[in-house]
């Protein structure tokens, strides 16, 4: 067994995750979080509490995808958790950072 | 004490006017670490955190915060952080400098969203915090209770009132004035305990001895200072114009000026040091962008002040 082969991460994994910082940013159970929510218009995330998942997720998944982090010119485009978790997998899958 | 570490490029007279600031604070006894390029602390004579990079004015504050991680502003907050500082005092870009304390320092536990704490001064009184001055542009009702909580804190430490007079800026003193948020955030506010809150202030009492802390959400709050501040200007200068328009008026305001010095003293928002980003893990204080000498010196002061009486604590325990 190689020691060196990172084990991908799955999507519903990305999601908990995902719930689970943002729960921790606003303050909200992570169960009343779900995929089709809005950031801005249902769970009132600003522009900072945004940029705040974004570090909190950059540095848990820094030591399973090297380097992994969130350009700034695709923030704008990341207006649901789902848009968040898919552009996560989908860097994480490509070994994006 | 451990240092607090002063943004010696942040504003508009950086660095010059906040050396010398600091070089008074330093005088009176406080304990202080620039952040800045490296050198700078051959021509201070001061001790120097070394920080490349500076973030302008102008620049996105998120963006900014996350791309230059060598800047004077995230620097100093990784200080505080990191137990290398006791407070950051930054008149640089404001939103910046909130973000890169949001960022680093992280909130206090149970806070929803920091905001952003402004004297205001009163004649003949102690001044009126105004909360929120600007850090969150829409709320919802339960984080204005939030920020009554934490102004009533600062209010009590800061200027030594036990029980402060929580007012929550309306336009009207009515229960029912307002809008929805206003309406809503009235009756949470009625309904808690640990709060002295008198009901709804109008505009014209922020000014006057009736209320110490008011409540806004920081898109209200950034106007209602911003026009205070203008409009305290546009009277001193009215005022100025006035005695110089007739040599017979020279002589009878030069006898009035024992008088109106101190008035202006207490009325000039430098005296006061600028404002505090309450809610993040640790003292942060915003000064203007115009700060000088003299308003950097009282900023270090009430940063020194808030760390001996131990105020993210005191937050802490309020919002547990």
């Amino acid at each position: 067994m190689s020691a060196d082969a990172p084990v991908p991460i799955q999507r519903d994994e990305i999601l908990g995750i995902v719930r689970d910082r943002l729960a921790d940013i606003l303050e909200i159970e992570p169960s009343g979080i779900n995929e089709g929510q809005s950031f801005v218009d249902d769970l009132d995330a600003d522009s900072l509490a945004l940029i705040e998942l974004v570090e909190a997720l950059e540095e848990e998944l820094s030591d399973r995808t090297v380097g992994f982090r969130i350009d700034d010119e695709d923030l704008a485009d990341l207006k649901t958790v789902r848009d968040a978790v898919d552009y996560v997998y989908e860097r994480s899958r490509s070994g994006a950072g | 004490m451990l240092p607090i570490a002063v943004d010696a490029m942040g504003g508009d007279k950086a660095p010059g006017e906040i050396l010398a600031g600091v070089r008074l604070a330093v005088d009176d006894g406080i304990p202080v670490v620039l952040v800045g390029p490296p050198g700078l602390e051959h021509d201070a004579d001061l001790a120097l955190i070394a920080a490349s990079e500076l973030i302008a004015m102008h620049e996105e504050p998120g963006a900014a915060v996350r791309n230059k991680k060598d800047s004077t502003l995230v620097r100093a907050a990784e200080a505080v952080r990191d137990g290398n500082a006791s407070a950051m005092i930054s008149a640089g870009n404001t939103g910046a400098t909130m973000a890169a304390a949001l960022l680093r320092m992280g909130r206090i536990k149970g806070v929803k969203r920091p905001a952003i704490a402004t004297p205001i001064p009163v004649p003949g009184s102690t001044p009126t915090v105004l909360l929120d001055a600007g850090a969150n542009a829409e709320v919802q009702p339960e984080w204005l209770v939030q920020f009554a909580h934490m102004g009533s804190v600062y209010t009590r430490q800061r200027f030594g009132l036990p029980e402060p007079r929580v007012g929550l800026l309306s336009i009207g003193e009515e229960p029912g004035k307002g809008d929805s948020l206003r309406k809503e955030a009235f009756k949470l506010l009625a309904d808690t305990n640990g709060l002295n809150f008198i009901g709804n202030i109008e505009g014209r009492d922020i000014m006057s001895d009736s209320v110490d802390v008011a409540v806004t959400d920081g898109f209200t709050g950034n106007v209602t200072l911003k026009t205070l501040e203008g409009g305290m200007k546009a009277i001193v200068k009215a005022l100025l114009a006035a005695f110089a328009s007739d040599p017979a008026y020279a002589e009878h305001a030069e006898a009035l000026m024992p008088a109106l010095l101190p008035l202006y003293a207490s009325l000039d928002p430098d005296t006061y040091g600028g404002a505090v980003l309450l809610g993040v893990d640790g003292v942060c204080i915003i000064s203007h962008g115009s700060t000088g000498a003299t308003a950097m010196r009282n900023a270090i002061g009430v940063a020194a002040e808030m760390v001996e009486q131990r105020m993210v604590d005191e937050i802490r325990a309020a919002i547990a």
